[in-house]
């Protein structure tokens, strides 16, 4: 097909929604009709790529982060910037295999960032202050949408899951911290309390009881980090970093096998499986 | 052969499930204090002279709460030692907040190391009214390893405004924080709306465009030149190197707005336990039994007065009951003002042998411990223990009233039925 024959019918405005006309569209020989259907296919896969993947990722970062990303007190300067990203870093991988290898899209790893952003925004303020009576600013959530963006770039540039994995994973890791520093700065300024020193983050913890939570769980910093001074962020950044670069790659794979349609043998024990029983005749 | 009934079954299932979201519940008031395994409360943190010093403050007051435990000696090998703890009070959500606490009159703001067993140890929480509402508040020892051990509580009423709370908070910096209720929230909001910008137009500069099909058709015709175009990559390094700039430039701008930050704070103190208080009693318990129909513990004890002064039984306490012998002198008085008094049993302790234990003297008594407490807190499961064991404090009084503590314990036979 001539991708560059300019149409001679009116151009509606269904058609234009539909991109009925563009060289994608031409090139995969769709007629306006098909096109227009396209898009209805699109929109209804959106909504249910977003109702899936808001409430999946969510649950992912939540089960494996947990209070690192629900409690704004439980943002360390070791273990938050190095954790956090490695569990981020796993949908976002593999909705970027998914998008990039049947369409050509550069969106999978923004996708999954906008996905738990919308997550977040539901639920820290219906389940922490609707419900629980607890103030925004104690459940903050970590945000990964700069090195999702970063990491879609470095997939259109490479256009290959092993650099998108070495420079892409790479960077939504070590992005990570400062990105979030600039909304998590002001609650690591010090405050006295009881002559003890506090940070603001410490305070909200301190001052909005959480029962179940006593402060010693909070006491996580181990090894010899400090050995680099107040530069222990950094190097966690750049740890999580290398790990997110293998963790990108596995988790590009798995959702390669994950969206791979596969079909079992219509015989007669998968149709006992089913309920199905030999003498019936299947509806399809 | 699919029949009207299985045609309807899975909408009618997905009704009477959605139908039951709309069925009224109550609020829950109480924080599953009762749901603890009656072990975690008869041996490990026994809570005495607890107390209140107010039922009732509006928003912004300050109530306090006071009161000492002493760690049980036969601490139950199903629980971690007290290595680590914590001091606090257990609310339904921040309904009340913290103000100070103290755990013998250290700041308790971060936690304590290498609690002694059979030492006691006193508290003291300044709370402050949040949220208007009846609540149920509790002090509570929360042990590494094991959890929280709640206290005896009180409904506290608070009054007045949510809106009207307010913390104030002044940093090192000399900044002064009027609310910590929104401290810092409207400029996150902003960051995290800068972000999502950012990251809608990236979505929609591909959105708008024939998605999936076509696309997915193209790409299996060979038409990948079609898919990712040079102004799409133009686009995307440029927005790339937005991402970035904003990234370093926010963070050389938050370093620059707030130069001295502190990485969060936490750790633990070493702590003394109170003197320990002088006691001149030896009790050997000869056996104990728990009463399933009767609701009735009753210990049969051997009790020695080592000290010079007659001593007579005050009180029995476990699991925050309490049995308090009405016939002894200080009686009236045991119930301090402001004490929690629903776990106060209403038929107190009974004695086999009322009289005093005179000095040098050893005595077997047989204590009766009978109320429907047992049952209501839910201690009776204490038979389904894996080492069926009993633990409480025992107060006495001498004539002058001078308390001695002692604790008691040991293995506990149930009486399933009177034989």
């Amino acid at each position: 097909m001539n991708t560059k024959t300019l149409p001679h019918a009116p151009v509606s405005t269904a058609d234009v929604v539909a991109g009925s006309y563009s060289p994608v569209v031409q090139a995969a020989g769709l007629s306006p009709g098909a096109a227009r259907a396209s898009r209805l296919f699109d929109l209804l896969v959106v909504i249910a790529v977003v109702l899936l993947f808001t409430g999946a990722i969510h649950l992912h970062v939540m089960l494996l982060a947990g209070d690192w990303d629900m409690f704004t007190d439980w943002k360390d300067r070791q273990f938050w910037p190095l954790v956090m990203p490695v569990v981020m870093i796993m949908f976002p991988a593999a909705l970027q295999a998914v998008f990039w290898n049947y369409f050509r899209l550069p969106i999978g790893a923004t996708v999954g960032a906008v996905c738990l952003m919308l997550a977040v925004s539901i639920t820290r303020p219906v389940q922490f202050m609707l419900w629980t009576d607890y103030p925004l600013n104690m459940v903050l959530p970590a945000q990964m949408i700069a090195g999702a963006l970063v990491m879609d770039m470095m997939l259109m540039i490479f256009r290959n899951a092993l650099f998108t994995a070495i420079f892409g994973g790479f960077a939504f890791a070590f992005l990570f911290y400062p990105s979030n520093y600039i909304i998590m700065a002001p609650y690591y300024v010090p405050a006295a309390h009881q002559g003890m020193m506090a940070s603001m983050a410490d305070m909200i913890g301190y001052v909005y009881p959480r029962s179940a939570t006593p402060e010693y769980i909070r006491i996580i910093e181990r090894g010899t980090l400090r050995t680099f001074g107040d530069s222990a962020s950094w190097v966690s950044a750049l740890f999580s970093g290398f790990i997110c670069i293998f963790m990108h790659y596995g988790w590009w794979k798995l959702g390669m096998v994950m969206s791979n349609a596969t079909f079992l043998p219509n015989n007669k024990k998968v149709m006992a499986m089913m309920g199905i029983r030999a003498d019936q005749k299947s509806n399809g | 052969m699919l029949t009207l009934v299985n045609f309807l079954r899975a909408p009618l299932r997905a009704v009477v499930l959605l139908s039951l979201m709309l069925v009224p519940v109550v609020e829950a008031l109480a924080h599953g204090e009762r749901a603890q395994e009656p072990y975690l409360r008869t041996r490990t943190a026994q809570f005495y002279d607890v107390q209140f010093d107010r039922a009732k403050v509006a928003v912004n007051e300050e109530f306090i709460i006071t009161g000492r435990f002493r760690l049980m000696q036969d601490w139950p090998d199903a629980v971690s030692l007290p290595e680590t703890v914590y001091m606090s009070a257990y609310a339904p959500g921040p309904v009340v907040t913290r103000v100070e606490s103290y755990l013998n009159g250290i700041p308790a703001r971060q936690s304590f190391a290498d609690l002694q067993l059979g030492r006691d140890y006193e508290f003291k929480l300044v709370m402050k009214g949040r949220v208007p509402g009846s609540h149920h508040i509790h002090p509570m020892l929360s042990v590494k390893g094991s959890g929280p051990l709640v206290g005896p509580g009180v409904w506290i009423e608070v009054t007045g405004s949510k809106q009207d709370y307010r913390q104030e908070v002044k940093t090192m910096t000399g900044e002064v924080v009027d609310d910590l209720d929104s401290y810092g929230v409207s400029r996150a909001l902003g960051w995290y709306a800068v972000w999502i910008v950012l990251a809608a137009l990236w979505l929609a500069f591909w959105l708008v465009r024939p998605l999936l099909i076509p696309r997915w058709i193209a790409l299996n015709k060979g038409r990948e030149d079609l898919l990712v175009s040079g102004r799409d990559l133009a686009v995307g390094i440029g927005l790339g190197i937005v991402v970035i700039g904003i990234t370093f430039g926010g963070y050389a701008y938050a370093k620059k707005e707030y130069p001295y930050v502190v990485p969060l704070q936490a750790g633990t103190n070493k702590i003394d336990p109170l003197p320990a208080l002088p006691t001149h009693i030896a009790i050997k318990v000869m056996n104990a039994t728990y009463d399933v129909p009767g609701r009735a513990m009753r210990i049969q004890a051997k009790i020695t007065n080592n000290g010079t002064e007659p001593l007579q039984i005050l009180e029995f306490t476990t699991a925050n009951l309490r049995f308090i012998n009405k016939q002894a002198p200080g009686a009236a008085a045991a119930i301090l003002k402001g004490a929690p008094t629903e776990t106060v049993a209403r038929g107190g302790l009974t004695l086999s042998d009322t009289k005093p234990i005179a000095p040098g003297e050893t005595r077997e008594i047989m204590l009766e411990a009978s109320d429907v407490l047992w049952e209501l807190e839910r201690l009776v499961s204490f038979l389904t223990d894996v080492d069926s064991k009993f633990g409480g404090l025992l107060f006495f009084t001498t004539p002058n009233g001078q308390r001695q503590i002692s604790e008691i314990g040991g293995p506990i036979l149930p009486t399933f039925v009177q034989l």
